[in-house]
């Protein structure tokens, strides 16, 4: 496991050289499974919904029948609802994916969620704040607010966690995260508690849902999360060198403060993309990484790619689910992903030989 | 850590080593190991939750001089004077510091059990099973109100009682449990997000004030079975506590030395989830004590320490103040939570990076 540590001497075995606890299935043939499965799951995304159009119709019109390309209707449910709802998932999957492993590995705390930077609440507070003082009120809106909000309140936390004689410890990236998150959750049940209109709006943004994206909205979005993974992918050599502990990753040559800070930057950008689509879920980005680990042990990259990909298809099955579960209702999006990834995450720790970390943050 | 040589070591042997931040006290043939730095910060903090107590009990947006205040609560002031401090403030003011002993002691507990910070007692679950048991009796009732005080804690131990039998033991350093507990308190949560987003407005309303933490209202008829409940459970804690300073060496170093780390674990979990569940259900989800007050508390006591006593005092003076402030800024009281979370966190970062201590592994 990728997390063992000096702090605390332990007997479990975290031997690097230790194979990975997976039954019997090598790295390639599991990413392989969950990149079928996340193609087959983005096109039943694409055919499943509610409304007036079978699921055969819009198979029809995926495969190109001319009858099906006609029809206005199916059009419009595939193209204009569903396809957008499915790239957002991936989109938002992806990052809180790649986003928490990095985070956890940054951090080296396995309690650490893509919210600890201040993404999430600093995100929040920027709707709330928007709800209640500039009558932002549409999807696209909010999405601005909500991105431009938590990467403002991850910026602070970042510029407290590079500052001063500890700069980029883990201890002080974990605790200027969850200070000010907490002071940013503060300052958003403030506003909440004296307008109630706000509080309506902002009940539906805080439980998640893709429905309403658009297209348009998720294009600016592209280059800042290539970056992020760009970024990621970068560091995790590095982060791998982290796993050996401070004076490790010092004896190879890397600079462990500097190596947290960028990969906390990477981290802000990807999770606060992925906030400002799909609201706070933070979960995913906790869940991803844990089970990316039963997997495949200590391979940082590989921890990286598969979390990356077990998140996109948990949210998109999740965001299935949505449209389908209270028919023709939506149900909130992170609601699925709870009811889904809370019993998975619980099977994980069960049937995993958890390793112990964290005794440094 | 600047580690002070134990001057008064004893005479009676060589054999003997005293722990270099420790005293022996002697009398006859008892003896009795006192950390020095934990009792020194006990005593600066006694006087704190004292002096706190006394503002708090002051406190209010309808302007009470101190003296009236204090005739008040000695009962030789008017009788409204005497009714608003007896029967109004001073349960407020003490329930709040029980609560935040409670929340203190719980999150010392966890943290230490895991040996990472960002354990605390709601990552078991405490909140997330407080809050839908809250969330079910409001949407059940045509009101909206938030039910008994005791349908709190009955969630919080329900939901710990539901993550206990799903982690099916506590696992290494209760990693287990607590990685167990954060996807119960998720679904929990989902649970309680489903129910709200099915209800009405003012429903929503009044839950969301709830799950920010307030002691608005809490009189002796909540402040009563709190009490009893810490009475009995505090001694406990601070003997938990004690025996969890084993937890520093490896679990082989544990095992030789006899201690029953499985039970030691689970003992620490159990009370973690009683007292935190109780706290939860009387002033509901506070956040970030249970967080902050164990680290400033260890701040004080020094790095060896387990600081349960600590971070009970921590704690509780951390709401009172809150509690106080919130209750003077007028023109609308601030619930406790809202004010523990906007103001604790810069707190918290000014002690711990102060820039002229650079903070070692405190």
């Amino acid at each position: 496991m990728s997390f063992a540590q000096g702090g605390r001497p332990r007997s479990a075995g975290s031997r690097p050289s230790e194979t990975p606890p997976s039954q019997g299935l090598s790295i390639p043939s599991v990413t392989t499974g969950l990149v079928l499965l996340l193609v087959a799951l983005a096109l039943l995304s694409l055919v499943i919904g509610t409304g007036e159009s079978p699921a055969t119709r819009a198979w029809d019109f995926l495969l190109g029948d001319p009858a099906a390309r006609a029809d206005a209707r199916i059009r419009l449910a595939v193209m204009d609802v569903r396809l957008p709802r499915t790239l957002a998932a991936l989109l938002v999957g992806t990052c809180l994916g790649a986003a928490g492993c990095l985070l956890q590995a940054a951090t080296r705390n396995p309690l650490a969620e893509t919210g600890l930077l201040g993404v999430n609440s600093g995100a929040a507070l920027a709707v709330v704040l928007g709800l209640t003082f500039f009558g932002a009120d549409s999807p696209g809106t909010l999405l601005v607010w909500a991105l431009v909000g938590g990467m403002a309140a991850s910026a602070v936390v970042l510029l407290l966690a590079g500052s001063g004689r500890t700069a980029g410890s883990p201890l002080r990236l974990v605790l200027a995260g969850s200070a000010l998150g907490a002071t940013f959750h503060g300052c958003t049940s403030y506003v909440l508690l004296g307008t109630q209109s706000t509080f309506d709006t902002y009940r539906y943004w805080t439980i998640g849902s893709l429905a309403g994206v658009e297209t348009s909205d998720l294009v600016p979005l592209l280059p800042l999360v290539a970056l992020g993974l760009l970024t990621a992918l970068g560091c995790a050599r590095p982060l791998a060198a982290l796993g050996l502990g401070d004076d490790g990753a010092r004896s190879l040559g890397h600079h462990p403060g500097r190596i947290r800070l960028v990969v906390a930057g990477a981290v802000s950008l990807l999770a606060g993309c992925g906030v400002a689509v799909a609201g706070p879920v933070a979960f995913l980005g906790l869940l991803a990484p844990y089970a990316a680990r039963a997997l495949t042990g200590p391979r940082m990259t590989a921890q990286l790619v598969l979390s990356a990909l077990i998140a996109a298809d948990l949210m998109i099955l999740a965001d299935i689910l949505a449209r389908v579960v209270i028919r023709p209702w939506e149900t909130p999006v992170s609601v699925l992903l709870a009811f889904v990834g809370g019993p998975l995450l619980v099977w994980i720790a069960r049937s995993s030989r958890l390793s112990t970390a964290g005794a440094g943050a | 850590m600047r580690r002070t040589a134990g001057e008064k070591a004893p005479r009676s042997g060589p054999t003997e080593v005293t722990p270099p931040d420790s005293t022996v006290l002697r009398r006859g043939t008892f003896s009795w190991l006192l950390p020095r730095r934990s009792a020194l910060a006990a005593a600066v903090l006694l006087p704190v939750v004292a002096v706190l107590i006394a503002l708090a009990v002051m406190a209010s947006s309808t302007g009470m001089s101190l003296s009236e205040s204090l005739s008040g609560l000695i009962g030789t002031g008017d009788p409204g004077t005497v009714m608003i401090v007896r029967d109004f403030r001073l349960p407020r003011v003490l329930t709040g510091l029980l609560v935040g002993a409670a929340l203190g002691i719980a999150g010392c507990l966890t943290q230490t059990l895991a040996g990472n910070r960002l354990a605390t007692p709601d990552l078991v679950g405490v909140n997330d099973g407080a809050t839908a048991a809250v969330v079910a009796a409001a949407a059940g009732s045509s009101t909206g109100m938030v039910g008994n005080w005791w349908l709190g804690p009955a969630g919080a131990v329900a939901a710990a009682v539901i993550v206990v039998l799903c982690a099916g033991g506590a696992g290494s350093a209760g990693y287990r449990v607590l990685v167990t507990g954060i996807g119960v308190s998720t679904f929990l949560g989902a649970v309680g997000d489903l129910i709200m987003s099915r209800e009405n407005d003012n429903t929503a309303g009044g839950v969301f004030l709830w799950a920010v933490g307030s002691l608005n209202g809490r009189d002796w008829g909540v402040g009563t079975p709190l009490a009893l409940v810490l009475l009995g459970l505090v001694p406990l804690a601070l003997a938990v506590g004690h025996r969890l300073q084993i937890l520093r060496f490896d679990d082989d170093v544990a095992a030789s030395l006899g201690v029953d780390l499985r039970r030691l674990r689970a003992s620490a979990l159990a009370l973690a989830v009683a007292l935190a569940g109780t706290a939860v259900g009387v002033g509901g989800p506070i956040a970030f004590v249970a967080l902050a007050a164990p680290i400033l508390a260890r701040r004080m006591s020094g790095p060896t320490r387990v600081p349960v006593t600590g971070s009970a005092l921590t704690g509780a003076a951390l709401i009172a103040a809150a509690d106080a402030l919130g209750r003077v800024t007028a023109p609308v009281e601030l619930p406790v939570g809202v004010v523990t979370s906007v103001l604790g966190g810069p707190f918290l970062l000014w002690v711990l990076f102060r820039p002229d201590r650079a903070t070692g592994k405190a």
